[in-house]
């Protein structure tokens, strides 16, 4: 018995979880940027549940279609998961050590960030002609207005966050002063904020 | 890790990018087709999962991780499930009398 105890803590100190080793195989940054994307992970799930209930005890709630501009939606989709897209292939040109590359990329990342933000603008200031607030609104349930504001609003700040994180990547590495790690774990976070909207597109604007 | 991240190629990107928006653009059918609710949500779960999986596999390049890092990132799917299925409950039958209608 106690041989076989000894054999089991031999071989925990010889994984990867016996110290001196990182279990995980990244870099501290990386890590910790996985951590952040995962609480806030878990911030969204809470507010699309949140509106889920809601939606649910409603006696009613108004169709999406009749209250947004469709189109408008889908192209600030579109021009999400294409800034995504650059934003891996900046991170390619920064691995692969060319910074004009990676800069030119970058640039264009944060171009697709300023578009949805100026949609979402647009699409908000709309809604706020219209007479929607966080109290009330003219289609139905309060909740309605309420959850689209506290949803979109969240994770438009998002989006504005990482456009001002893009930036300074980017600065970074027209003056040279990056690293791989540091273009990856900005496109850690622009892709996590692809991925809620991929989720706020379809429960929120969809079903 | 690094040394899968030159690998990727542009193509790869362009391609993920392509099959990203043909799901959208099914999601977005699926959204206008005259289909019960129930079996629109559970298709519209399943295109957002899928492309959800796409996004973090490629893009965000965790189909090369450590499986410990991979089952991490899980955590906040499980917990959501849970959050989900102890608050859903409350909602079943007549329970507009939690929700006050002006």
């Amino acid at each position: 018995m106690e041989s076989s105890l000894a054999g089991e803590q031999q071989r925990i100190l010889a994984s990867d979880w016996g110290g001196g080793k990182s279990p995980f195989g990244t870099s501290w940054s990386k890590f910790m940027m996985w951590i952040f994307i995962i609480s806030d992970a878990l911030t969204f799930a809470a507010f699309l549940i949140g509106y889920g209930f809601m939606r649910s005890i409603s006696p009613e709630w108004p169709k999406q279609t009749q209250v947004f501009n469709m189109v408008l939606i889908t192209f600030m989709t579109f021009i999400l998961i294409s800034s995504s897209a650059v934003m891996a292939m900046a991170v390619g040109a920064a691995r692969a050590r060319n910074p004009k590359l990676a800069f030119q990329f970058l640039v264009l990342t944060i171009v697709g960030g300023l578009i949805f933000l100026g949609c979402q603008a647009f699409e908000w200031s709309h809604l706020i002609e219209e007479g929607a607030r966080l109290t009330h609104n003219p289609w139905g349930v309060p909740q309605f207005a309420a959850s689209f504001f506290v949803i979109t609003g969240f994770h438009g700040f998002h989006v504005f966050s990482g456009v001002t994180i893009l930036a300074i990547v980017a600065i970074r590495a027209a003056m040279g002063k990056y690293s791989g790690d540091q273009v990856e774990n900005a496109g850690l976070y622009w892709h996590f904020v692809d991925v809620v909207w991929v989720f706020v597109f379809a429960f929120f604007y969809l079903l | 890790m690094d040394e899968h991240e030159n690998s990727i190629s542009y193509k790869t990107y362009l391609l993920t990018w392509f099959w990203l928006l043909v799901l959208t653009g099914l999601a977005l059918g699926l959204g206008y087709a005259p289909i019960n609710e129930r079996l629109k949500a559970l298709l519209l779960v399943c295109t957002t999962l899928a492309k959800i999986l796409v996004i973090a596999a490629i893009f965000m390049h965790l189909r090369y991780e450590r499986i410990n890092l991979i089952l991490i990132t899980l955590a906040p799917l499980i917990l959501a499930v849970i959050l989900f299925s102890f608050t859903f409950p409350e909602t079943l039958g007549n329970a507009t009398h939690l929700i006050r209608v002006r």
